[in-house]
């Protein structure tokens, strides 16, 4: 993808076409770049998320001026500072980030007057005029939710997809493969250097399932499944349930992703649902990446 | 029980505000004890090999089913314990309680109380097994050695990659996470155990010059992104998580030690649980 692309690809115009009452008036205002504010892009997203905008909610601006005009946008999974010099060197002062920007779910910053880490970053912020917005909590109730459509696609499952009822009920049936081969796999197709694994490496795998947050979630799910998938769960829950598992005879097996290569696709997709409706600003995916990478 | 909560040298705690709390949690407190086994956390494997050796009674870290009992997680760092429906006719749930109930194991939590002590048991078990005592900076002042403060030391100068290489050597583990650069020196680290959140690792970033933390784990998506910061702002050249089971079990072995002088009528044993993961990284070779 080239900085400043804003063409709309074949399969957008697609789905621009077929949706053109609620897309068509956005288009027609089409400008220069450097003509949209962060705050009207966020309206933008208001209106096509198709969801009602609920609060309190942290999707909201962190830190920077919603109302000045914008160089372009980069979407991605967490505004790290080498994220944000990134951006900024691709003349893109707009960060939509899936995740905090200051290293705590609600970006408290008071705790962190003190930290001479939270200075440096909000000094690069302020002297490169970077707007930050967080999109999570309306992104993830976009129907199907906007993360795993991203999730999904990286994947190659599109076609083995099944939602359920709730947020992480989400089944696949894949075609058969060993946990080794689909962990290889999910290694290069979703970029990520940190993968932790349980189970018998040669494991045949053809049922998958998201083990979501919590230890409730892979209760629920385990028992449909040969593999469980988490990235967002606490070593003494779903690891050591997994390992008891088949401790206890279970042919069962469990990848845990970091956080980022759980969701970080969705953010890809971001990009590309934003072209739909605002074409007055270059629009980018720019990946965080996987904060960790493991000794041999 | 009695006699550990008489020796521990500090008041008894005997209630948290919300989960598990220092006790039995599962089994008869009647029952009469043939062993004791510490260790992390009390796995189906766990609970088998003290079985086969003899020992009835486990004490650990961890609690047996998968949850640290807590109804209102605090951020994200803990999530709440399942719906007791749930857990009650969970397959993997009753398959274990039947194998505690049927070879009448008591599961014995010690957690709290072993960390308030003045001496830091968990740090002084990780130190020891990387045999670094003589790197400690505390041993230079007047204070207990291993005060949970006591976090620095002064190594031979080497790198982030051949710190963490030789951390998973000496643990032999596998699962070892690291941020920052392979190449970047290393003089001073801070060794801690455990998950590490934001604000401890500020507190002890206070001290300066300090080049790499060992933790078990943080909160991945807030102390992960944080030091990935650190690095970038060069503050700071790297964090390197252990995993909590590698982290906390050398502890374990440490208590193991310490109840050795409180109890002698029955065996004591350390049988670690081991890392519940493997890598890629290790498949490949």
């Amino acid at each position: 993808m080239t900085v400043g692309e804003t063409t709309i690809s074949r399969r957008c115009f697609c789905q621009l076409a077929a949706s053109s009452v609620v897309f068509g008036p956005t288009l027609m205002r089409a400008q220069a770049p450097g003509r949209i504010s962060a705050r009207e892009v966020v309206t933008r997203i208001k209106r096509n998320v198709g969801v009602p905008w609920h609060t309190p909610t942290s999707d909201e601006f962190k830190i920077g001026d919603p109302d000045a005009p914008i160089t372009g946008i980069t979407t991605t999974f967490m505004s790290t500072l080498d994220l944000l010099q990134r951006s900024a060197a691709a003349g893109n002062n707009f960060v939509i980030s899936h995740e905090p920007t200051f290293w705590s779910a609600a970006d408290v910053v008071s705790a962190l007057r003190d930290d001479p880490l939270y200075h440096h970053k909000v000094d690069f912020i302020e002297k490169n005029k970077m707007v930050v917005f967080r999109f999570h909590d309306h992104w993830h109730a976009h129907r199907p939710d906007g993360i795993f459509i991203g999730w999904n696609r990286a994947m190659g499952w599109e076609r083995c997809v099944r939602y359920g009822p709730d947020p992480f009920s989400i089944a696949y049936e894949i075609p058969e493969t060993s946990l080794r081969q689909l962990a290889l796999d999910m290694q290069s197709k979703l970029n990520v250097h940190s993968m932790r694994i349980v189970g018998d490496p040669n494991l045949r795998i053809t049922r998958v399932g998201h083990g979501g947050h919590y230890i409730a979630q892979c209760m629920a799910t385990l028992p449909k499944v040969d593999l469980l998938i988490v990235g967002e769960s606490r070593e003494w829950e779903a690891a050591e349930y997994v390992r008891d598992a088949i401790a206890a005879g279970q042919k069962k097996a469990l990848i845990q992703l970091p956080h980022e290569g759980g969701e970080e696709a969705g953010m890809r997709y971001c990009a590309e649902w934003l072209k739909t409706f605002v074409n007055e600003a270059p629009i980018q995916f720019i990946p965080s990446g996987d904060p960790f990478w493991i000794p041999a | 029980m009695n006699r550990i909560q008489k020796s521990v040298g500090v008041p008894w705690q005997s209630q948290r505000g919300d989960g598990y709390s220092d006790g039995i949690l599962a089994g008869d407190p009647d029952t009469s004890v043939t062993g004791i086994v510490t260790t992390f956390t009390p796995t189906f494997d766990v609970l088998r090999r003290a079985v086969d050796s003899g020992k009835n009674t486990i004490i650990c870290r961890e609690a047996p089913f998968y949850s640290r009992g807590e109804r209102a997680p605090v951020g994200w760092r803990n999530g709440p314990a399942p719906a007791k429906d749930l857990l009650e006719k969970d397959a993997i749930h009753l398959a274990k309680k039947e194998f505690i109930e049927h070879n009448k194991v008591v599961i014995i939590r010690l957690t709290e109380n072993w960390d308030a002590r003045t001496t830091d048991g968990q740090l002084q078990g990780l130190a020891r097994s990387f045999d670094w005592g003589h790197y400690h900076t505390a041993t230079r002042n007047g204070t207990d050695e291993y005060d949970p403060r006591n976090v620095y030391f002064d190594m031979p100068n080497t790198t982030v990659g051949r710190l963490a290489e030789e951390l998973k050597d000496k643990l032999k583990i596998h699962a070892i996470r690291v941020v920052g650069d392979r190449a970047a020196a290393v003089s001073k680290v801070a060794l801690t155990h455990g998950l590490l959140l934001v604000p401890d690792a500020e507190q002890i970033l206070r001290q300066p010059g300090v080049d790499v933390m060992v933790a078990g784990d943080t909160v991945e998506w807030e102390g992960g992104p944080y030091f990935q910061d650190l690095v970038t702002a060069r503050m700071v050249k790297g964090l390197i998580l252990l995993g909590q089971e590698a982290s906390e079990e050398a502890g374990c072995g440490e208590l193991a030690t310490w109840l050795k002088l409180i109890v002698n009528e029955v065996p004591i044993e350390w049988i670690p649980a081991g890392e519940p993961f493997w890598t890629l990284s290790e498949a490949s070779r």
